[in-house]
């Protein structure tokens, strides 16, 4: 289901160019004790957060790059940037050859943004109304919109609710509206922003689908964000990891296993039920006479590891795979804590 | 260009006022509840004023008739902001406060033109306009008003200058939730209160302090007293006429600099908040 990567790169090729981004919050600190009330009313405490340390993000046109990290890492506050809402306290930004601020209103004629947590439907009108909406306020040709319009009702499946108020619609269909909606003014680039969360599994299914299409039809530039990471591995032949606001690692998914420990599971089936203790790997539990484990494949042979099972006990069948990406996710982030 | 622009303005006003006309008709009860009510609250507000003007035969140096043509008039001037700043364009703190600017920063067109159009409510402002245009057209028969071209004129410049100085009011306390987008979300409803609940009394009579402040820094004797004044013929100098419309550009003008300071700070600290409620009904 991935998409492919993309060939070889010029510097026009170049669709997000962003160097040197820093950005930092202020966070109040408020202590509860009354005997500090004077304290917080004439020297309230304040916490800077950086939330971006020194980014520097290349995204060729056609490509599709996950953006992720833990939360809080700075992923929102970088979408945020790139769609021209926020400005960065140093750094500079170029979307299509564009400064998101000071370019806005060409900008964001070109760009499509979705940010899972909101919606761009007017509320209390059906959803064919925030279409019609669109159209006018983007001034899109009304041959291109009902071009447009037909493709994406029919890929994302929005005839039966696109009458619907979108007050009345479910999560999953919200979503598909505003990606609909999203990509009515055909955009160069789109931004994501947790387009999945919330969402059944069939409803990911029809996004994860629609985003590739898109991608592989009209080589629209995707930078997406997500917690799930089995959905970015889906889409993005690319991962950026971030982590308390500075990039942790820009790379594919088989180079992020590999860097972070090639985490593989090796299921055995041994005629004694009892599990054999094997040296590099590290038992997950038992059932029926299968036992699973869990391995570095790059510090231990898996010839080594069933070598020395069959020692203990005879093998009946073997089953490996790779680690679910969840899983090395998790183990990243909880090694950046530490 | 300038031709342009007016196009994409009445485009613009006319997705707004057919979304809001559909909205309005999806129920004919929600319809007759929503039109009539408005139009029922509005006399209401100035029912007061009437009852008093009706009791003692006028109020001060103005008659009955008068002081229905202040009540029309500003009326009026609250049906025109209503009808043009709807959906929370006119009460800005609360977007600003919701985190809702956001929708209005990826649109493709300036903000100006976003807060122009957006809150374009022809049919529900009606529900104001018609009961405003109903005292104004009584009054001057009252009154025995025979207007001309250049009473119109006039009539026109100071509700646009009366209808600008209360929407810029409005802007410039609802461009402090740029700094605080909590404490300050209902400043801007907190603020055209104030300028509601005064607007439907003369004001002769007050000393000159309290009238100088509610000509500056609560420039409510300008929103209907002061222009009605001058309309009614019974302001002293015929160059009282222009004081309106120079005050709407001063108030307009310290709006759109405080606003656009404000916009400058959301772009550097953005907004942490965001509540789907109140956005886009």
């Amino acid at each position: 289901m991935r998409a492919p990567a993309p060939p070889g790169t010029s510097v026009s090729d170049i669709a997000v160019d962003a160097r040197g981004l820093c950005k930092t919050f202020c966070q109040r600190q408020r202590s509860e004790k009354l005997s500090q009330v004077f304290a917080n009313l004439f020297r309230p405490q304040v916490r800077l957060v950086a939330a971006l340390r020194q980014i520097d993000l290349q995204v060729r046109r056609g490509e599709i790059v996950a953006y992720a990290g833990p939360n809080g890492a700075g992923k929102s506050t970088t979408v945020k940037i790139l769609s021209g809402i926020l400005a960065p306290d140093a750094g500079q930004v170029r979307v299509l050859g564009l400064d998101p601020i000071a370019d806005r209103v060409e900008y964001v004629g070109r760009i499509g943004v979705v940010f899972g947590q909101r919606t761009e439907l007017w509320w209390d009108h059906p959803v064919a109304a925030s279409f019609e909406w669109k159209r006018v306020v983007w001034e899109i040709p009304r041959p291109r919109y009902e071009h447009m319009l037909g493709q994406v009702r029919e890929l994302l499946g929005l005839d039966e609710f696109f009458h619907s108020l979108t007050r009345e619609l479910s999560l999953g269909q919200r979503m598909r509206a505003d990606l609909g909606l999203a990509l009515l003014h055909e955009p160069e680039v789109l931004f994501l922003d947790e387009p999945t969360i919330g969402v059944d599994v069939l409803a990911k299914r029809h996004i994860l689908e629609f985003i590739l299409e898109l991608n592989r039809t009209r080589r629209v530039t995707v930078m997406l964000t997500s917690h799930d990471m089995d959905e970015l591995e889906q889409l993005a032949g690319r991962i950026v990891l971030i982590d308390r606001g500075q990039l942790a690692f820009d790379g594919d998914f088989d180079q992020l296993r590999r860097r972070f420990a090639d985490r593989r599971r090796l299921r055995l089936q041994t005629r004694s039920s009892e599990a054999p203790q094997l040296q590099g790997a590290q038992l997950l539990g038992s059932e029926g006479g299968w036992h699973e484990y869990r391995f570095d494949a790059g510090r231990t042979e898996i010839v080594a590891l069933l070598e020395e099972a069959r020692s203990h006990s005879p093998i009946l069948d073997v089953e490996t795979h790779r680690a679910p990406i969840d899983e090395v996710i998790a183990d990243i982030y909880q090694q950046w804590r530490q | 260009m300038g031709a342009e622009w007016f196009a994409r303005l009445l485009r613009l006003w006319g997705v707004y006022s057919r979304m809001e006309f559909m909205w309005m008709t999806r129920d004919l009860r929600f319809f007759c509840h929503c039109f009539f009510c408005d139009a029922i609250v509005n006399l209401a507000a100035v029912s007061g004023t009437f009852l008093l003007a009706e009791r003692f035969a006028g109020l001060g140096m103005w008659s009955k008739p008068q002081v229905v043509f202040l009540l029309g008039y500003g009326m009026l001037v609250g049906g025109l902001i209503n009808t043009l700043f709807g959906c929370n364009v006119l009460y800005v703190s609360r977007r600003l406060g919701r985190g809702q600017l956001d929708h209005t920063l990826i649109q493709p067109q300036p903000l100006w033109l976003s807060l122009l159009t957006e809150g374009f409510m022809p049919i529900s402002g009606s529900a104001i306009l018609l009961p405003a245009a109903g005292l104004l057209w009584w009054a001057g028969a009252e009154l025995g008003l025979d207007p001309g071209a250049g009473w119109w004129a006039l009539f026109a410049m100071e509700i646009l200058a009366s209808a600008t100085i209360a929407t810029a009011f409005s802007y410039l306390w609802g461009s402090l939730a740029f700094w605080a987008p909590r404490a300050a979300e209902e400043i801007s409803s907190s603020a055209l209160r104030i300028v509601y609940q005064l607007t439907p009394f003369p004001l002769d009579g007050s000393g000159p302090l309290l009238i100088g402040g509610l000509l500056s820094v609560l420039p409510i004797g300008f929103v209907a007293w002061y222009p009605c004044r001058f309309l009614l013929g019974l302001s002293p100098s015929p160059c009282d006429g222009a004081l309106t419309p120079l005050a709407a550009l001063f108030f307009a003008l310290a709006a759109g600099l405080t606003f656009a300071k404000g916009k400058k700070h959301y772009a550097r600290t953005g907004s942490s908040r965001y509540l789907s409620f109140g956005h886009r009904s």
